[in-house]
């Protein structure tokens, strides 16, 4: 039974020392209730507290971190099953796979490929997450050097793949030799190899996959074998491949360690959509629903952009906070070219908000000055019921756009939902005609047109 | 390690819809086609029924469509400028239901005359949208409904400000309609209500609970559809009907699938990018609840289909690949 | 009697046609629609109409000698049906013998049933010529069904008899055809009907023009009750012999009345008590003894309104009045889609600014008085769409200059309640604002209102208020509002008189909500405007608690239910008590538990230490426990500063909000604070040991008053704010040298 910010507050030191960077011990107790704070990051808790608060505090699945070179993948910490109820957290990796038996210059143009493709979205950045290098020569140093030549065309987090835990030693070994810090993902540990797996991976103090050769019982033995071993950072191969069965399988066991707090299985799961899919363009379908349906760090065969960007919005979508939805950059945005004498029109940074309205600004093809105002990202009327689009806001935003040096005219167009606003904003800017536009965007088009004429 | 899946154990269950009629129901189909039924979330096999897959449709217009994609109308070619040829060449490519959508510009003759030489020329259920603006689809959907009488269509679209008549031309001629409200749990149950309120049977009423094309708003109407369903299976009658929506015309509007010129070059290649754009935004919301997804290219209904295939195979202990 | 005629009609027939002659109205299915609805006998031939006239025999119980009807209702509502039966019977076997439809030479219908051979159909011109319509056919029905539906067309008069005049019988059609109230015409006066009379005043009608003679005699009436019928069998979705079904069907939702022109003979009483049975009132322009109780119908059963003593100036008003009083009764809604000023309308213009300079006049702030005052009437006590000025109007007023005004709003409706008043005068704050040219301000007796130069010289006056009020209440609020007129006050002795009226009931309408406790109601009512983001939160709103948001008091949400039953604000009850103190019950429980996903298990409506009330992110403040102050305390929307749990109101507001029930923290609305029910359970407001001062300011009266109710007359400047602590170590000391009560008080937990 979790407990309540008050019952954890009741165990915590209580002094305030602000040493978890939370401003009181209640703050961090509500926090850790949430499941969004971990009790260590307080150092003053006492040991009987900790054994006491070591369910609650918990996160249901791990946190696996993978790292090099300043990037990192986190995978883990979910407290949900369906992202209304809360919110996904930590964003699925997404991966590209090479094998060391493919040509050394192929691997290496994919991988900077990879590297290198970055799209932008709402004004976000969105990449992949590194690479998967596959063993399958079975030989150290071709595996070696696989790895290197992977590494010398991108410095993102790795994946090292294989079975033969002496061929993987190598390049686990080629890597952190190279640069410190350095955490790559090893797969997998099977029934067969987990103990020299286990070994290999708390030497090298890294994530270990693992992979059962049947169900979930299996796999529940295997994790409690390595950890006995001595690893603690655990990922899980559902064993499955083909839709449905991932689906079945990854939904069990996101079920097991939310709801039944199922430690053993309490880890970040890893996908090879490639393998369930026949062909590419049923693979990119695959890994979407291992995006929405659980995924932690996902292995994809094929790379193209052209179905990498729809992959990476996916990702960027569901794992959005459904509370604080995804705000575009306040700030002037011209659409269709304007000039000095486009209508101006305003609207709040909900990026709903502003894609309806620009969208239909845009098929209009009327010319447009959009000034989209710092609204907490909040769509319009609840932005207005909130006082974050308030006169003095609007004001605000219109002045620090500088559009008026930009317009021969000083006409400002409100959504309709804020009419009442009207008065206030002529006030507040003077010297501006303040004309209501409609209240729904679809009808901006219209609204326009009329202008116009 | 014995280890127990959590299993659980819904109140509730997905109504059972049966779109068309064969000529022994007193329509002209060939079959019918029935959704709903489940008694679980989407493909949880292991936990309860899904008594029929989730349907694809194909959208075709009354008069050519300008405003689609180029890459639409290439695709199509010359049938977009014939609903005839255009139903028979969706049906072709493999739909389980149409959707004809009327144009702001057909008059009643044209509406009418668009839906007797769809139906004639094709033999699956069918769906007419108005074109979108409250009188002209009051005006266009009373005479279609007359026209499609005993043919079991979903007529559409029922909206909070404009249902009455669309309601009261399907009760009338004994249709189903299509209710839709703009990605809400609550207005979507009202509006279910309003519209069972005037005399439809919930029978008759699909719930298009309306979505966002991937990038666009996806995850309001992939959650909206999750909350729709769990609250179905937990027991909440009025949000117990199948859902319907439109992938295909939402994932069109975006750029990203809508035009290939001046966009980013890591945007990747048009074609591809424009499938896959329709493709995902479809398949997300049949993993959230969709019942009948409506789509616009057929190779996206192809994936899709194999999609759902995949998804239904009910495979008792799931495949494990040999490493 | 009806019934005996209909037999011997029907031997008759059967003896010269043999039971195997075939029965049907052309064009219509269901057979003999009233038969089948009613029976669920398939008539197909004249041998099959035996068994419905001993239907009608059973039915039939000997009329009270007097014809004081009321105490016999229920036998009179049976004979009814059984007359129904009857005239349909009738009806059947004049169409053998081609005596219906009836002729009348030179009437050409402008669009009718088909009466030739099927093959024939949709050929109008050729179908209605030299007889009248008989009955509707199906094409027909089902059109018109689907106005009747959707609600473009509000109803269906059946007239039967003959108007005073000619002139009276075009007025009143006239009436009816501006509402786009479909109309059927049949009966006669000693002879002379309607039908005649419009004909010879040249009214064109046939489906076109939705006015449709049935037939010269009162058995043709038979028709408008089969179209009744034939409408529940289509659009209802029953089945043939689902009698109750039919007449419940057509009692809720089809909006028909019967009008008895002329003098009212025993065959259209017994009509009119069939029509009863569907729920159609029945009104008459001659006297005839009255059924005022409602039960059957909606409202009152049978009306008399003797024509020549309505008042109005004539006899054309006299109609109108009538017309007025048929809808009234049957419960039609009046819709009003524009509101008639000179200025324009809407609201885009609720924001605009009427400066001092662009003035023409002004009511209430420094210089005069205004005040709105709505108020609840009887039905009879209203007259739709009335507005009076009373005393001058401004045309003697300067520009710019200010006169005293007071608007009276009187609303009568059948669902409104004496509660509804202050929601609905705190509407016209909205209604008058959305005029071009127009700003409104305040309400009650501090109302302020100015008229701009432009919306004068446009033809803005005084009436206008009424206007606009009488319109918008129509469309916004017509669920609980049938009639509204408004009286404007100038004159000074009226309006003193009135505005002790209103601040009267201002203070009755005070009492009243500090009276309104939760123990004295049996629901409290939910809002779950805010679940599309924040999909697990229930607000629920009882009396003493209103909504976090401040928006919706346990009043508002109870108006709001009875305008929009599946809205957002559904009434919860109570049920049964399980803990008093903490405020649980078990039907907010259940309530909660079901609209939050399940998410929340229990609420209580006391306490923030136990199973809080959830929040969306609208509240006004949040409460949060500081521990160590041995209470909590509340910072507001308006307050930026930093509190003492070491957090703005922006990043409390993270752990306040999104439906998330966390013991300690809690969102609610200003006027809580205020509450005898302040988190009772917890201690109450004496718990409060931080405040945001914008709070103690703004509310500075009403918080003096909780704390003399506290028993503690200083206990608002003990109370800590942004001034003299933001963190726990300056509030402690604060609390210790004013001597706060939380610091003697029991542990908060």
């Amino acid at each position: 039974m979790a407990l309540s910010g008050l019952e954890i507050y009741k165990l915590l030191p209580r002094t305030n020392c602000g040493d978890c960077d939370f401003p009181t011990c209640l703050a961090f107790a509500m926090k850790l209730a949430a499941k969004q704070a971990e009790l260590a990051d307080c150092p003053y808790v006492t040991d009987e507290a900790k054994v006491e608060l070591e369910a609650a505090s918990q996160p249901p699945v791990r946190l696996i971190t993978l790292s090099s070179n300043g990037h990192k993948v986190e995978a883990g910490n979910e407290t949900v099953l369906f992202r209304h109820e809360k919110r996904f957290f930590h964003k699925c990796g997404l991966f590209v796979r090479v094998k060391d038996t493919d040509d050394l210059e192929a691997v290496k143009n994919v991988a900077s490929e990879v590297d290198g493709f970055t799209v932008d979205y709402v004004g976000l950045d969105l990449e992949l997450d590194g690479m998967a290098v596959e063993a399958a020569s079975g030989d150290p140093d071709t595996f070696a050097e696989c790895v290197e030549a992977v590494r010398s065309a991108t410095e993102k987090p790795l994946i090292l793949i294989g079975s033969d835990p002496d061929v993987l030693k190598a390049g686990v070994a080629s890597l952190t030799a190279k640069a410190s810090g350095t955490v790559p993902l090893l797969y997998g540990a099977t029934p067969e190899n987990w103990e020299s797996m286990a070994a290999l991976a708390k030497k090298a103090d890294v994530p270990l996959g693992v992979r059962p050769g049947g169900g979930l019982e299996e796999l529940a033995e295997l994790t409690e074998q390595v950890k006995g071993a001595g690893v603690q950072n655990i990922v899980l191969d559902p064993a499955a491949r083909d839709f449905a069965g991932t689906l079945t399988r990854m939904t069990q066991m996101r079920r097991l360690a939310l709801k039944k707090n199922f430690r053993p299985l309490g880890y970040p799961i890893i996908t090879f959509p490639g393998e369930g899919a026949e062909g590419p363009e049923e693979e990119v379908v695959l890994a979407s629903q291992h995006i929405a349906k659980y995924g932690g760090f996902i292995v994809l065969d094929h790379f193209s952009q052209a179905s990498a960007y729809p992959l990476l919005v996916f990702r960027e979508n569901v794992f959005t906070d459904p509370q604080e939805p995804i705000q575009v950059e306040p700030g002037l945005y011209e659409i269709n070219d304007p000039t000095p004498d486009s209508p101006v029109m305003i609207t709040t940074n909900f990026s709903i908000t502003y894609f309806s309205v620009a969208n239909e600004v845009e098929s209009a093809g009327v010319p447009g000055w959009l000034i989209v105002a710092d609204a907490e990202g909040m769509s319009v009327l609840t932005a207005w019921a909130a006082g974050e689009f308030d006169a003095d806001r609007i004001a605000k935003s219109v002045n620090a756009t500088g559009v008026a040096d930009k317009i021969d005219h000083q006409k400002l167009v409100i959504p309709g939902h804020v009419a009442v606003l009207s008065g206030e904003l002529e006030e507040e800017l003077p010297g501006w005609d303040i004309l209501v536009g409609p209240r729904e965007a679809v009808d901006l088009p219209a609204f326009l047109k009329l202008g116009n004429e | 390690m014995t280890v127990e899946i959590p299993v659980e154990k819904w109140p509730g269950q997905v109504r059972e819809i049966t779109l068309g009629a064969t000529a022994d129901e007193g329509g002209t189909r060939s079959h019918t086609v029935t959704v709903g039924g489940e008694t679980t979330l989407p493909f949880l096999h292991f936990e309860g029924e899904i008594p029929h897959p989730p349907v694809v449709g194909i959208e075709i217009a009354s008069r050519r469509p300008d405003d689609w994609s180029p890459l639409l109308l290439e695709t199509w070619s010359d049938v977009v400028d014939d609903p005839a040829a255009w139903a028979k060449a969706a049906e072709e490519a493999g739909a389980d239901i149409l959707l004809l959508t009327l144009s702001l510009e057909d008059s009643v003759d044209d509406a009418t005359s668009a839906v007797r030489q769809v139906l004639e020329a094709c033999d699956l259920p069918l769906i007419v949208f108005g074109p979108g603006q409250a009188d002209k689809d009051n005006e266009l959907i009373v005479p279609v409904a007359e026209e499609g009488a005993g043919e079991r269509l979903v007529l559409g679209v029922c909206e909070e400000k404009n249902y009455r008549t669309i309601v009261a031309a399907a009760l009338a001629h004994d249709h189903l309609v299509n209710s839709r409200t703009p990605m809400d749990v609550n207005l979507a149950k009202q509006l279910i209500i309003l519209i069972h309120d005037m005399g439809l049977p919930l029978e008759q009423i699909l719930m298009d609970p309306t979505t966002g094309a991937l990038g666009y708003g996806i995850e309001y109407g992939y959650s909206v559809m999750e909350r729709l369903r769990l609250a179905a299976l937990q027991g909440d009658s009025m949000t117990q009907q199948p859902m319907l929506v439109t992938p295909g015309e939402e994932a069109w509007k975006a750029k990203e699938a809508k035009v290939g010129d001046d966009v980013p070059a890591e945007w990747g290649d048009w074609g591809e990018r424009a499938i896959n754009w329709e493709t995902l935004t479809a398949t997300s919301l049949i993993q959230s609840g969709a019942d009948l997804v409506v789509l616009r290219h057929p190779e996206t209904v192809q994936r899709v289909q194999k999609t759902i295939d995949a998804l239904m195979a009910e495979a008792g202990e799931p495949e494990l690949v040999a490493a | 009697m009806l019934v005996q005629e209909a037999d011997q009609i029907l031997q008759r027939a059967l003896q010269e046609n043999g039971p195997d002659t075939e029965v049907a109205f052309p064009n219509t299915a269901y057979y003999l629609p009233l038969v089948f609805g009613m029976t669920g006998r398939e008539v197909q031939t004249l041998g099959d109409l035996v068994p419905v006239i001993e239907d009608a025999k059973r039915l039939l119980r000997p009329v009270p000698a007097d014809r004081r009807w009321t105490p016999y209702l229920g036998e009179t509502l049976d004979s009814g049906i059984a007359t129904l039966l009857a005239e349909e019977t009738i009806e059947a076997v004049r169409f053998i013998y081609g005596l219906e439809p009836q002729r009348v030479p030179g009437l050409e219908l402008a669009g009718g049933t088909a009466f030739t051979s099927p093959d024939a159909n949709g050929d109008g011109q050729a179908a209605g010529n030299g007889h009248l319509n008989g009955p509707i056919d199906d094409i027909q029905l089902r059109s018109w069904g689907i106005q009747l539906v959707d609600g473009r067309m509000p109803g269906f008069a059946a007239i039967v008899g003959a108007a005073k005049s000619n002139e009276v019988a075009v007025k009143i059609v006239r009436e009816l055809q501006q509402r786009n109230i479909l109309t059927f015409l049949a009966g006669n006066v000693n002879g002379r009907s309607i039908i005649h009379q419009l004909q010879e005043e040249g009214v064109e009608m046939g489906y076109d023009t939705y006015i449709v003679p049935f037939g010269l005699d009162t058995i043709s009436a038979i028709y408008a009750l089969g179209f009744a019928v034939r409408s529940a069998l289509t659009f209802g979705g029953m089945k043939g012999g689902q009698a109750r079904e039919i007449l419940h069907y057509n009692k809720e939702r089809v909006f028909a009345f019967v009008l008895a022109l002329g003098e009212v003979d025993d065959l259209k009483y017994a009509t009119a008590a069939g029509a009863i049975n569907f729920g159609f009132p029945v009104v008459a322009d001659t006297r005839i003894p009255q059924i005022l109780p409602t039960g059957v119908t909606t409202y009152e059963h049978v009306i008399s309104m003797p024509f020549n003593e309505i008042a109005a100036e004539d006899d054309l008003g006299r109609a109108e009045k009538l017309v007025q009083k048929c809808i009234e009764v049957r419960g039609v809604k009046v819709r009003v889609t524009e509101v008639p000023v000179p200025v324009a309308y809407g609201s885009a213009f609720e924001g605009e600014r009427v400066r001092r300079a662009d003035m023409r006049v002004e009511f209430g702030g420094k210089y005069s008085r205004a005040f709105e005052f709505l108020r609840m009437v009887d039905m009879d006590e209203a007259e739709d769409g009335k507005v009076e000025v009373i005393g001058p109007g401004f045309d003697e007023i300067e520009d710019g200059g200010a006169m005293d005004v007071g608007i009276v709003i009187e609303v009568a409706g059948r669902e409104m309640q004496q509660d509804f008043e202050p929601v609905l005068e705190r509407q016209v704050h909205y209604f008058v604002n959305a005029a071009s040219g127009l700003q409104h301000i305040g309400q009650r007796d501090i109302a302020w209102i100015r008229i701009s130069k432009a919306a004068a010289e446009k033809g803005f006056d005084l009436e206008h208020f009424g206007k606009i009020l009488h319109a918008r209440f129509h469309a916004d609020f017509g669920a609980i509002v049938d009639k509204v007129q408004v009286k404007i006050y100038t004159d000074p002795a009226e309006l003193e008189k009135w505005l002790e009226t209103a601040r009267d009931a201002y203070d009755f309408r005070n009492q009243r909500l500090a009276d309104l406790t939760d123990e004295r109601v049996d629901e409290f009512y939910s809002c779950t405007l805010c679940q599309s983001f924040a999909p697990n939160h229930v607000c629920v709103v009882s009396p003493q608690r209103l909504g976090l948001c401040g928006a919706y008091n346990w009043l508002d949400c109870k108006a709001s239910y009875r305008i929009n039953p599946t809205g957002p604000n559904q009434p919860i009850r109570k049920g049964n008590l399980i803990d008093a103190e903490k405020g649980y019950w078990e039907g907010p429980n259940e309530f909660v538990y079901q609209h939050s996903n399940q998410a929340i298990e229990e609420v209580t409506m006391y306490s923030i230490m136990e199973n809080p009330m959830t929040a969306c992110g609208c509240f006004e403040c949040i409460a949060m426990v500081i521990p160590e102050g041995n209470g909590i305390m509340v910072v507001s929307r308006e307050d930026p500063s930093m509190t003492p749990a070491g957090m703005t109101f922006s990043t409390l507001a993270g752990m306040a909000g999104g439906g998330l029930q966390s013991p300690g923290i809690m969102g609610h609305g200003k006027f809580y604070l205020l509450s005898p029910k302040f988190i009772s359970a917890d201690g109450g407001f004496k718990r409060v040991v931080w405040m945001s001062s914008f709070l103690k300011e703004s509310m500075a009266d009403e918080l003096q008053e909780v704390a003399e109710r506290e028993g503690d007359p200083d206990l608002i400047d003990k109370i800590a704010d942004e001034r003299d602590a933001t963190t726990v170590e300056e509030l402690l000391p604060v609390l210790e040298e004013n001597e706060h009560p939380a610091l003697t008080m029991p542990p908060i937990f």
